[in-house]
């Protein structure tokens, strides 16, 4: 069985993240964050730019249309910008079809997105940074990008496996590789140079409270995929097969009355976006 | 001038009842269909003898939460929307004592605590509303932890089901 260094070193058929979403994320940790650098990273990139207009001209933000990113930047709002670009720069790499998890193209990314539409909604309610909330819940499953070729050989076993003994998915992939989808994740932004929040928010995300130091974000990225899950944009094989952590709700000082609350809102923040990022629901 | 009919020509037209949604229909080549249910309820209605059928995907128990988007979206809430559907279907002269149910979804994550279990109380909510109005479900497939599909094709009545990550269609009833 591989270690988890040896694995990721084995991987080569991961697509890259575009690097300048990489470099906006890096961006998110800087208190000095400037406007202009943000723009010029997105203008590095024809097609970023091009969709990042279309967005901003769309009737979802409304106005009057702008003509270069800098005005779209202006007019929309750095935040919003940001996000936008977190999700478009990560959908190369989560849209395609995940066989090892038995999850179907395209449902990946909208489960993902899905999740930082409620990790930005419970983040602006406990005042925390939502940019930040967004992206941690935006990446909290890139390991199974990574590892869905490995379990694809094995898929017989891990459905059999969940159904046998109904234990969490983060169980049978570490009885049938020897380490997890999130310690695989945290690894990446790790070797990608990521913020270390965002490493361990990824990381954690099925246990937040064994964080280090970062349990709040992890805690966004726990919650945003959990309500994904129930509200039927979890993916794959057993997707709600995960561990209930009452104390992940406690770290950011929510309780499990205000759920269905945060669902019922989430169905609005989705069609809005569904508008928006062309997925139907 | 209305669409020519298909009806017979053995096309069948697939009818999406979104998230928060519910539709009743009359047309035989109609298949009504629900994707990816999580903890929400799947709720199938079916009158075979009019060959009426309806379909509900409902996310929450309870619209007490929020009687604004409850009165703009009634399918979002199981109190809300069963009523609805139910209405909807003896519109198109569906009988109440002839109606065949299925329901499907409601599943949960993994809590000891049952401090997360909105699908046990989705199907908990639909269980007092059947005995309050004195029916019963003739088929189920809830629980677990899987996301579930369901097809409802009006010309037979019947429900099959697909499970997320899993090849093959089950029939519900």
């Amino acid at each position: 069985m591989l270690t988890l260094d040896s694995f990721i070193k084995s991987i080569d058929y991961l697509p890259p993240m575009p690097r300048n979403t990489t470099a906006l994320i890096n961006l998110l940790d800087r208190p000095d964050i400037d406007v202009d650098q943000v723009v010029e990273l997105i203008s590095y990139d024809p097609a970023l730019t091009a969709q990042v207009l279309r967005l901003c001209n769309s009737a979802f933000f409304g106005g009057a249309p702008a003509s270069d990113i800098h005005e779209a930047t202006v007019r929309v709002g750095f935040n919003e910008i940001l996000q936008l670009v977190v999700a478009l720069g990560t959908a190369t790499l989560m849209r395609p079809q995940q066989k090892g998890y038995g999850i179907e193209a395209g449902d990946l990314w909208k489960h993902c997105v899905t999740s930082a539409l409620v990790g930005k909604l419970v983040a602006v309610d406990c005042q925390a940074d939502a940019s930040l909330a967004f992206t941690a819940c935006m990446l909290h499953d890139i390991g199974k990008v990574a590892l869905s070729r490995s379990l694809e050989a094995k898929y017989d076993e891990v459905v059999a496996e969940t159904k046998r003994c109904q234990s969490p998915m983060l169980v049978v992939e570490q009885k049938l590789l020897g380490f997890d989808h999130a310690e695989v994740g945290g690894r990446l932004l790790q070797l990608w140079n990521f913020p270390v929040q965002l490493v361990q928010a990824v990381q954690f995300h099925h246990n937040p409270a064994a964080s280090p130091q970062h349990r709040e974000l992890a805690a966004y990225a726990y919650y945003g995929n959990m309500i994904a899950c129930f509200m039927g944009f979890g993916c794959g094989l057993e997707a709600l097969a995960f561990q209930g952590r009452s104390d992940a709700l406690e770290i950011i000082g929510t309780t499990p009355e205000q759920i269905p609350g945060y669902m019922a809102k989430a169905f609005y923040a989705i069609r809005d976006t569904e508008a928006l990022l062309c997925f139907p629901f | 001038m209305p669409a020519p009919s298909l009806i017979g020509i053995g096309f069948e037209h697939r009818v999406v009842v979104g998230l928060a949604e519910l539709a009743v229909s009359n047309n035989p080549s109609a298949v009504l269909t629900t994707y990816s249910l999580g903890s929400c309820l799947g709720v199938a209605i079916y009158d075979p003898v009019v060959k009426v059928g309806g379909l509900l995907h409902a996310m929450l128990p309870d619209s007490s939460i929020d009687r604004a988007k409850a009165a703009a979206h009634p399918g979002m809430f199981l109190d809300t929307g069963l009523p609805a559907l139910l209405r909807e279907a003896f519109g198109m002269r569906a009988d109440k004592r002839r109606l065949r149910i299925c329901v499907a979804g409601g599943a949960q994550i993994m809590d000891d605590g049952n401090v997360f279990n909105i699908g046990g109380r989705n199907r908990a909510a639909f269980a007092e509303f059947l005995r309050r109005e004195n029916l019963r479900a003739d088929a189920e497939q809830v629980g677990g932890s899987v996301n579930r599909t369901m097809y409802f094709s009006i010309q037979t009545g019947r429900v099959t089901l697909k499970v997320s990550g899993l090849q093959n269609e089950l029939i519900l009833c």
